[in-house]
Order: C-alpha cells, then structure tokens, then sequence
C-alpha cells in the first residue's frame, strides 16, 4: 500500500468529528505501512473546511461541486471512483457514520476493493495488513485480512482512534475538477426532516441517557434533558418513570418496551434489573451513575459514578459543553 | 250490587270471547315469530356442545336458575331481583287465570281451586304489593342514585329499556289491583284487609265510585292488564329483557368445563384443515354464545369486578354482550331486510383489538355473571383470528417468537433450564431422564427455569421438597413451556406444540403427582392437555406436609407483621383452591393474619401471568397490581402473601411504583414457608 | 411492481454465551438456534405493504443452506408471492462480498423494481449488502431507511442520520433499498399461517441456476478472509471513578468525548 486516504465528513458547512477519526487512524495505519496520508474533500464552496483539514493532514485532495453539498452516495460514489482510479493499490479511511454506512459498502464494490467496516484497529503482520473488528452481536472480536483486490475500504468505530491535534503548517490542498458536473444523479436530496421532540426514536438512537427510579420522586427533567441536549442524545428510561408518566411509553428501553442499540448508554439512577439489560442491544459503552454503590448497574457498567445525580449531572454538562468549545 | 265479568261484557258489540280470542292468537303469535327469528340466528351459528352432565347441569339450574343464588352477591339489587323473579313465578299463574277469564267468567286453573286456590289468592295479592314496591323502588334507585355500573362507558345505552319494563311490569301490577279492588268493592262479602292486602289498598282510592264507574274499573283494569301482559311478553325478545325468557336455559347450558379454552371448533378433529379460524366473523360464534348475548340482562356485575375496566383499558365486558347483541338484533331483524353486512368488521371493529387484549382472563367476570354468560372463550376465539391475521400487539410477538424458536419467552437456552439448581446448597435436585421415576414430578415451567426472580421461588421450594423428605426430580432440558397463555392469546397452533413436548416428555418417565407452584402451569395441565395428568398445586402439597407433620413451621420471619392473602386468578376461581394457602399460613405460629375486601372468589387480578408480563397496554391509567397493593394498604397489610410467581412480579413492581418500598413485603407462599421451615441459612 | 427481498438466515447469538471454535476462526453454532435476521422481517413487511397497496409480486431470496427453508416458509406466511433459495456446496464460506455477488447474479436475471434488505445482519454486523447490491446493479441505493413511499417510478424514502435528524430524499427506480429495524411493525406469523403455505414450493437454486461463476463465490470469491477470532477482555465490572462530583465529572466528560459519547 503506497497510499491511505481518509474521507472528510461534513454536514451543513461542518466538518464532523468522523474526519478526525479518519485522520488518527490514517496516521498510525500511514506510520505501520509506510505510506502517504491524503485527505479527500468532497462538497460545495468547501474552501473553509479545506483549510481545516489541511492543518491536520500534509495532503488535501478537494472537488467543490454544488452536487457535493449533501452527502449523496450516488454523487459520492461517482467522484471518488473517478478521484482514486489511478492511485492504488490504497487503504481508504472513513468514520462512522449513517451518511458513511449509505456509502462506504457501495463505494468498495465500486472500487473494486474488499471492505473492512466498523474497525476498532489495525495490524501489519509480514507487511500484511489486518482489520479488527466485531461480530456476533458485537460480542466476538475478529482479525480480518484481504484478498482478491488491491485496495482497501474501511470505515472505524467511532471512538476507538483517538485524535489528537498536530498543530503543523498547513498542508497542500490540490483541487480537481469536479468529474460529474454534467451529470444527472439518480439519487436527489430533498430536505432534512428534524424530529419533533416528541418524536424521538430511541431505537435507533447512538447516543442515549436513561433515566431510573433512582432520579427521584420528582425529579428535575429539564437538568437531564439539557444533558442528553449536550450530548447530542436522547431520553430514555426504564419502566417506572414511564409509569409515574415522567416519559412516554415509547422512551421505555427493556424486554417489554423498546429495544435499544446506542453505541453510548449512560445510565442514571438504574438499578439494573435484568428486564432493562435485556433491551439494551449490541455492545454499548455503559456508564452509571447511581448513589447506591451497590447497584447491580456497576457490574455490567464500563465506567460509573456513585454519587447524588444532582451534582454529578450540571457539572457532567458544564464539563462536556466546555469540551465541545 | 254485582259486577259484570269482563268475560261476559261485549265491546263495541264484540263479545269478549272473541275479543280475547285473537288478542291471544295475535300475540303469541308474534310471540312465536320473532322468537323463531331469535331461534333461527342460533341455528346460523357453529355448533356447541352443551349436553354433557346432565345431573350437573340440573343442579346449576336449580341453585343459580332458579334459585338465584348468584344475586345476593350485589345485596341490594340482589334481593331486589330475587323478589321480583319469585313474584314473576307466582303471578304467572295469575296470568294465565287472568287469559281464561277472558272466555269465561270463572275461570280457574285446574288445581287452583277450593282452599288452594283461595290461599294461592292471598299469596298472589301480597306478592303483586311487593312486586310493585320492588318496581318503585328500582325506579328511583336507577333514576336517583344512578348506581355506576349502569353506566354506558360509549353512548348506545339502553337504560331506556329498564324504565319501559319496569313500567310494564308496575303497570301490570296496577291493572290487576284495580281489577281485584273493583271486585271487592262490588261485592257484598268483604275480605279481609290482612288476607288481600293489595285489593283493599286499591279499593280505598275507588270507594265510593258508583256502579257503572266500578263496572267500568273492573272490565277495564282487566283488558289494560291482558294488553301489558301480551306487550312485556313480545317486548322482552327484542330487549335486553329477553333473559326472563333465555336465562334459566342459559344457566342450564353453562361451560362445565371451568378453567378450559373451548376448543377451536366443535366436532372438528383437525382445526388446522377449517378454512376459517377463530371468530372472524358474527356468525362464527356458537349458538351458546349468542344465547348468552340475548341472555345479558346488562347488570354491570361483570364490568364491575372487570380489572381491565377498573383501571381504564379499553375493555368492558358487559359492552361485549351489549354490542354483540346490538349487532345481532341490527344484522338478524326480526322484520324487515338486514344491513350488508360486508360493511360493519366485527371482530376488530364492532370489537376493538384494544378490547381484546386488553383481557386478563383473570374469570372475575364469569365468577360475577348471575347466569353464567361467558367472556374468555369468545375473546380467545377473536384473538384466534387476530393471530391468524398476524394482529398481534408488538409487545406480545418478541416472547412469543421466542417460545417458537426456544421452548420459553426468556429466550433461554433449552440445555440451560436446569442451571438455576446450581446455586442451591445442600439440596440436590435431580434431573429425571426418560424411563426414570420419582415420587413427585416438579415442573417448573419458563418462569421458575429463566426469571431470576422467579428462580427463587423454584429453590426455595426443592429447599421444602427437600426438608420434607420428599422423593422428587425434574424434566430438566426435556421440560418446555407449559402454553397456557400462549392458548389464552390465542395462537392454538403453538400451544399444541408445546403441550405436545410436555406430554410426550411427561408420559416418558414414572411419578405419583405433577406439582407446580405457578398456577397457570397447573392450569394448563389440569385443564387444557388433552391428556390428563395428576396434577396439583405447591400449596395443596404444603397443606398436606403440614397436616403430615413432614414440616414444622416457626415464627421466626414474620415478627407479627399483618399478612395478607392475594388469590391468584388461576389457582382461585379457575381452579377452586382458596382454603389450602390460607390452611398453611394459619399454621405458621402467632401469625396475624386477615382477608383483603376482594378475596376469594372476588380477587383482583394483578394483571396476568405468563407472556402477559410482556404485554403492553396503553390506555391503562394505572397498573392493576398498584390497585390492589393499594387494597391491602386499606387493611395496613404489611406482608402480601400470594401463590403464583406472576402476581409476585407484579406486586412488587407495583409496591415501588406506589411508594411502599419497604413498608410492604410481597413474598410467595413457597418461599414464605421456605423461610418459616429453615434455618435462615441458606436464604 | 416487482419487489425482490434479500433475507439471511442467522444464528441468534444475542442472548447465548458465544464459544470459539476449535480451529479458533468463527465461533461454535452447532448450539445456537438460527432464524431470520431481525432486520430482514421489517424488509419482508415493507415489500408486503407496497404490495398491498400498488399491487405487484414480492420475491423472497437467501443464500442459505437447507435448514433455512422454514425462514422462507415463514416469509411466504407473511404475503409473499414466491421464495428462492440460493445453495451450492461451492457457496459455503462466502463472504458478505461472494454473499453480494451471488445475489446480484440471481437478481440481474429477472425483472425487479425494488430490492429490499435489511440494512444490517447480526452476524457479520457489516451492514453492507445493500451498497454491494446496488453497486454490482448499476442502481442506486440507499440504508438505514425508515419510510418509503413509491410513486411513479420513484421511491421517496426517509433514512436516518443522527441525533434526531433524518434526510428526505428521492430515488430513480430500480433501486436498492435497506431498512432500519422499526419503520413498521411486521405482522406475527401464527403456526396456522404457515401451515398454510406449507404446499408452496421453494426452489433450490444452484451455482449454475444462479448464473455465477465459481471464481466469484465461497472463500474464492471471498476479499475478506477471518484470520482469528477471540473474545473480547471482560471487564471486572466498572471503572469507579473517584473524586468529588466536579472531579467525576470532569473525568467522565474526557472519557465520552474519548469514546463517542459526545456527537
């Protein structure tokens, strides 16, 4: 492999936290194959994300076209084809995200190239490269090789490369044309739909903080919704918090209410009980937060918190806003 | 002065003969065309069988027919009914001495005559005071104090026909004491107030009429009361009247068959060949099932005790009756051309699909019903044509999914069934294989297999089983679930298959007795298999190890807390067990103990076991189980004692959500006992 | 309009305890009970209700060894018209790409306006199909879709990005399109249901039948190959993190920002 391309992700004249992905993994997969790292760009009027990326990475290839502006798989698809023809073999790099899932798949068999979704790592043995990701309802870890094709798509958990800034001189950014200015696309982006508030589907949410008896007689929702706000998740909560009518029912995760498959689960004042475990799916990262130290919560938890939620949930909040800058 | 007989005074030139000839002619003739009509639905519908036990059904007849002894059960209006039906049974025979006299002035019924029929005079006069008092006195109860259960929860109510009975049968009462007071009056030998009461309190308000005036009393005080005859007479089959007709032979014709689902039709060996399942349509209720439609009398009992109602869901089973009635008398009329019947859904519109799961089959309905209309037969027959039709609240397919696939709703794994042994101590539990025998068979079915909770209760009873000396083991992988819910949600397919698994397994090794601490294992077994097994209850097993002295209970758990009794639905009223739990507690020594207002065969169903603790229904306004946490509240109960794992789960689901964590302990009978047996140790 | 669903026949490995195997390459599943990804009813119950209300035919297709024709059975109790099941000795150990390539085989020869899938299977979680599908079609494709409305040759489809946001867009027909889990309720399947159609046939298709050639089917045709699969470290519980509230605080933030858990 002489190259390793990463994917810049944006949405509404935003790069996304996806593209930082993207980039630590480029440089330790650059760093173990010996290879260069290029930042692919793909948008409308995209001059101020280029700028961006380019202090993260020492190449930006970028294609501004007005059919770039919405992450189109149809559009995409077309343009990287036409981009990294002639620049394999490569290991190309994308976050993860429900824009990248329309993508990645399609964008492979177009390459011609195998594909490694969803990796949590990468490995070089005898110059071979190996992808480390989950199966079996994310229960089984996995080490994946290639075959049959030069290249390679890959797309990363998110979370499992963590990105810190370089801080170097801004890199080269190089502009191509766009190769399908001229073409109809089969796929066309209407509109965004914004779920009401009351309207939220936890059943496909990533993000979810859970809400228990351990809240309270009468708890303050705003504090927890203003945390899930900053989060960028939503409210769920287990059955007694439905029945004292805190929530709808359909914000119920368990065995009888809806079941869930975050990639982060934060659950406050949970105790654990089995009906609720069981309707959390896949293999979240699961943290409690609960004053009995006890809980059967913390068994099952990666991380956790005893302590009263009243304090622990504003200054969580404050902290986390401060992160977002 | 003489009065002229209305049999002897011609109208309009008419002689009264003839006159009371073609009323009579006229009217049971109509009489006997719309009953045809009633008649002729009954045999459009699928077949029943009604005719078993003949003895038996005599007997109910007797008891709750006629002797109605269901009534008392609402005291008020119980007594209230039981007057009125006994003087509908004595002024019967007055009517048709009333007809006779039409065509001839003195006319008798063969047998009253002579001092019977004087002493038949007497008990008719005081039984027409009573019955109008009775007629009073409902009217105001309905139109004053308005009791709840009258009400119509959605607008279609017949109220209206309870004043126009009433009024008739007040009527009735009225005519035939201005006809015996006239009399009284026109005659010269005077009867005594205390031996005809009604005719001399009718002729304190005619004295003093004069002759003609009298005369015209008499004759007409006796045609008024022939027409009210023959009008409540045809009025009463096509209102919810009709039970004075309908309900004695409904009673007759009761379910014998007490904790059972009917099967999916009559007569057919092979249910899986019909092209129809279920109760897609009106007229694939059976003839008894209509009866009882035509039979309800829309007393409210059945809503009343209903837990569904209580607490706000969609379901009321009395509305059943009375909308099922409602289209029958629309789609079958007795004149005229029926509506097209293409237009009006009835399983799924007439009845809602909120209606139909929201049952429990808890039988508080059935238990309540003065005579015996059923409710869970039919709504498991709409249900089986919900299944059929894939309608099936999403709540209830992920458990039943999993039984399909994995012999249990938990999704557990068949080879793990037995894994909740292993956290016993000191108490070996064996796992029986085919051709091997015990004493004791424990099934323990899903719940006590899979539920970590639920598991508790399954050791704590091989801690007794094993305390007492009993010989006992289990089926282990071999065991599957035992269906009874799956039967009642009406997927009959699927509960054949696993009651098939149970049986063959069951007949594959020797025991004495099945045993089972969930009731609605017990149920399954006792009542549904097609093959019979001797089957019975954790407590009737525990009631015999006391009474044996294999266990001795102390006192060293309850301190004098007040305990309470929860009658599981399925244990109580489907099977009748009421005294062997509550035997057993009254053993424990120094126990406090007292009934809950509904107890018996009045318990309030905590919302339903087995795959009804995954259902989800949303138009409940609070759970059943907090209902009835908050019942023994009203008794300061500190400690609920019940005997079925899923009234457990939902009581103490229920004792959090009302803030009686702490305060209430909720505990199964097996492990109560389990705790007054040992040492505390292993608990 | 011809609809054509592509369903898998997976182990239900989300409540078993996974073992490794001996050769330590996959997992053991001699155990495990299989059955349709959960994924794929939503996809059959779609294509069911487009057919209820513009008409056409639902196809069924897996490729699935023998034991997998109940899950066909119970697609075809569900409303479909007629099921295929796609099976060759040489078909064993195909990755989701061979998987992709014989299905495209398979689809390519007969008429279609619609290929539905699941957007993720259970097994593989790669929740790549879809893409693969549309890519060897030459259609185009979409996933994680949550509402589809087919209209004049065009679907207008609802799929989810993140956050509560979702993204409205319109697609030329033929395409590939792949559900979310939840964007209907699929209708329960009563043992009665698929009793009744026990009588239809579900053809066995071969390599040949399917029209593939065997360079591009089983480990051959396979571009990604498992070297080694293990079980990931258990925890021993959670990570207490100490302090006072602010310091907690503090602490959990770095660790969501670290994992996701902050979008």
């Amino acid at each position: 492999m002489k190259n390793i391309f990463v994917l810049a992700e944006h949405r509404q004249q935003k790069l996304r936290d996806t593209t930082w992905d993207a980039i630590a993994a480029g440089r330790d997969l650059a760093g173990k194959l010996g290879a260069d790292l290029t930042a692919l760009l793909l948008g409308s009027n995209i001059d101020p994300l280029a700028e961006q990326v380019a202090k993260e990475c020492s190449k930006v290839l970028a294609v501004d076209d007005p059919k770039l502006e919405q992450f189109n798989s149809d559009a995409f698809i077309k343009v990287l084809v036409a981009l990294l023809k002639d620049r394999g073999p490569y290991v190309l790099l994308m976050g993860s995200s429900n824009s990248i899932i329309d993508l990645a798949s399609g964008l492979s068999a177009s390459l011609d190239a195998a594909y490694a979704p969803d990796c949590l790592g990468f490995e070089v043995q005898d110059g071979k490269l190996m992808a480390l990701r989950q199966m079996y309802s994310y229960k089984v870890n996995a080490l994946v090789s290639f075959q049959n094709a030069d290249s390679v798509v890959a797309t990363l958990r998110s979370g499992a490369f963590s990105f810190t800034p370089a801080g170097r001189a801004a890199g080269a950014i190089e502009k191509v044309p766009s190769p399908i200015a001229s073409e109809s696309l089969r796929k066309r982006f209407l509109k965004f739909v914004e779920a009401e508030k009351g309207d939220v589907d936890i059943a496909s949410a990533d993000i979810i903080v859970s809400l228990g008896r351990g809240i309270g007689d009468e708890p303050d929702m705003e504090m927890f919704q203003a945390l899930a706000d900053a989060m960028g998740g939503v409210l769920a909560c287990s059955r007694p918090i439905v029945d004292k009518g805190l929530l709808p029912k359909y914000h119920q995760v368990g065995t009888s209410g809806v079941e869930v498959k975050p990639k982060v689960y934060m659950a406050l004042g949970i105790s654990g009980a089995f009906q609720h475990l069981g309707g959390i799916k896949g293999n979240p990262l699961l943290i409690a937060v609960n004053k009995d130290a006890k809980a059967p919560i913390f068994r099952v938890a990666q991380y956790g918190i005893v302590g009263n939620l009243l304090d622990v949930v504003p200054a969580l909040q404050e902290k986390i806003k401060e992160l977002k800058g | 002065m003489t009065l002229l007989e209305p049999a002897n005074v011609a109208l309009a030139g008419i002689p009264a003969p003839a006159i009371a000839f073609v009323i009579l002619v006229s009217a049971v003739g109509f009489f006997v065309y719309v009953m045809y009509r009633r008649i002729d639905l009954l045999r459009k519908t699928l077949p029943d069988s009604r005719l078993s036990d003949i003895p038996q059904r005599i007997k109910l007849m007797l008891l709750y027919g006629f002797g109605q002894a269901r009534q008392p059960r609402y005291p008020l209006a119980g007594i209230l009914h039981i007057l009125l039906f006994a003087g509908f049974m004595i002024l019967s025979l007055r009517s048709l001495t009333l007809i006779g006299r039409g065509f001839f002035a003195d006319f008798h019924l063969p047998f009253l005559t002579g001092s019977v029929g004087l002493a038949y005079e007497v008990l008719k006069d005081y039984t027409v005071l009573i019955v109008l008092a009775v007629c009073i006195v409902a009217i105001i109860r309905r139109a004053i104090f308005k009791p709840a259960r009258y009400q119509h929860p959605e607008g279609s109510s017949h109220g209206a026909e309870a004043y126009v009975i009433l009024g008739l049968v007040a009527g009735l009462m009225v005519t035939d004491m201005i006809f015996d007071g006239s009399a009284l009056l026109g005659q010269t030998a005077r009867h005594s107030v205390a031996a005809f009461p009604a005719a001399n309190l009718s002729a304190v308000f005619m004295s003093g009429a004069g002759a003609s005036t009298l005369n015209m009393l008499h004759v007409g005080g006796y045609w008024a009361h022939i027409l009210i005859f023959f009008g409540l007479l045809n009025y009463l089959p096509i209102s919810k009247h009709f039970h004075v007709i309908t309900a004695i032979p409904n009673v007759f014709l009761a379910n014998l068959n007490k904790g059972a689902i009917k099967p999916v039709q009559c007569g057919v060996s092979d249910w899986m060949e019909l092209p129809e399942c279920g109760l897609s349509r009106f007229e694939r209720f059976t003839w008894k099932h209509v009866l009882d439609f035509y039979s309800c009398a829309d007393c409210g009992r059945c809503s009343d005790n209903c837990p569904a109602t209580t607490v706000g869901r969609a379901l009321s089973p009395r509305m059943i009756s009375v909308k099922s009635r409602d289209y029958a008398y629309k789609h079958y009329p007795v004149f005229g051309a029926p509506p097209n019947p293409g237009e009006e859904e009835f399983t799924g519109g007439v009845i809602k699909e909120e209606e139909i799961w929201a049952c429990t089959t808890c039988g508080a309905c059935e238990q309540e019903c003065p005579i015996f209309i059923e409710y869970i037969d039919k709504i498991v027959d709409m249900r089986r044509y919900l299944v059929e039709q894939g309608r099936m609240p999403s709540s209830l397919q992920k458990p039943m999914q999993q039984i399909k696939k994995k012999g249990n709703a938990y999704a557990g794994a068949k080879n793990k069934r037995a894994d909740w042994t292993k956290e016993l101590q000191d108490c070996e539990v064996r796992i029986l294989g085919q051709g091997e025998s015990a004493d004791l068979l424990f099934f323990v079915d899903s719940c006590g297999s899979f539920d970590p909770r639920i598991q508790e209760i399954s050791r704590a009873f091989a801690r007794i089983l094993n305390r007492a000396g009993a010989d006992f083991g289990i089926l282990g992988p071999d065991e599957t679930d035992s269906g009874n819910e799956i039967r009642r949600l009406g997927e009959e397919g699927l509960f054949e298959q696993v009651a098939q698994k149970n049986i063959e397994a069951l007949q594959a090794r020797q025991y004495k007795e099945i045993v089972a601490f969930d009731p609605h294992a017990l149920n399954a077994m006792r009542n549904d298999y097609p093959v019979k097994f001797p089957v019975v209850h954790a407590s009737e097993l525990l009631a015999r190890f006391v009474r044996d002295g294999k266990i001795s209970l102390h006192d060293k758990y309850l301190h004098g807390r007040l305990v309470t009794y929860h009658d599981p639905c399925y244990l109580g009223r489907h099977n009748g067990i009421y005294n062997d739990p509550r035997y057993v507690l009254k053993q424990i020594p120094g126990i406090h103990f007292q009934d809950m207002e509904r107890s018996f065969t009045r318990s309030f169903c905590c919302s339903g076991g087995g795959l009804l603790l995954w259902y989800e229904n949303e138009e409940e306004k609070e759970r059943m189980g907090e209902r009835r946490v908050r019942m023994a509240e009203e008794i300061g109960a500190q400690v609920i004692v019940t005997a079925c794992p899923f009234c457990l789960i939902n009581l103490e689901d229920a004792v959090k959500t009302t803030g009686n964590e702490g305060k209430i302990e909720i505990i199964d009978l097996v492990e109560l006992i389990d705790r007054c047996t040992g040492d505390g140790k292993d608990v | 309009m011809d609809i054509i669903v592509c369903i898998k026949w997976v182990p239900d490995t989300s409540e078993a305890d996974v073992v490794v195997d001996k050769e330590g390459r996959d997992i053991k599943k001699d155990d495990l009970d299989y059955d349709i990804n959960d994924w794929d009813r939503f996809a059959i119950e779609e294509a069911v209700q487009i057919k209820e209300k513009v008409g056409g035919k639902v196809t069924l297709v897996s490729v699935a060894p023998e034991d997998a024709e109940e899950m066909l059975r119970e697609g075809l109790a569900r409303g479909a018209d007629e099921a295929y099941q796609l099976w060759d000795d040489s078909f064993e150990g195909s990755d989701g790409y061979a998987i992709a390539s014989i299905l495209a085989a398979f689809i390519k020869a007969r008429p279609f306006n619609v290929v539905l899938t699941g957007t993720q299977a259970d097994d593989d979680c790669a929740g790549q199909l879809g893409g693969m599908l549309a890519a060897m079609l030459g259609v185009p494709g979409a996933t994680l879709v949550h509402k589809i409305s087919i209209q004049d040759g065009k679907a207008e489809i609802i799929r989810e990005l993140e956050g509560g946001l979702s993204e409205n867009l319109e697609m030329d027909l033929p395409a590939v399109i792949s559900v979310a889990t939840g964007l209907n309720e699929p209708r329960f399947v009563s043992i009665r249901a698929v009793r009744k159609v026990a009588g239809m046939e579900i053809p066995v298709v071969d390599r040949e039948g399917v029209g593939v050639e065997e360079s591009k089917v089983g480990s051959r045709g396979s571009r990604t190959r498992i070297e080694k699969v293990f079980l990931p470290p258990e925890g021993e519980g959670a990570e207490i993190i100490q302090g006072s509230a602010e310091e907690a605080a503090t602490r959990l933030a770095e660790i969501l920002k670290e994992k996701g858990g902050i979008a």
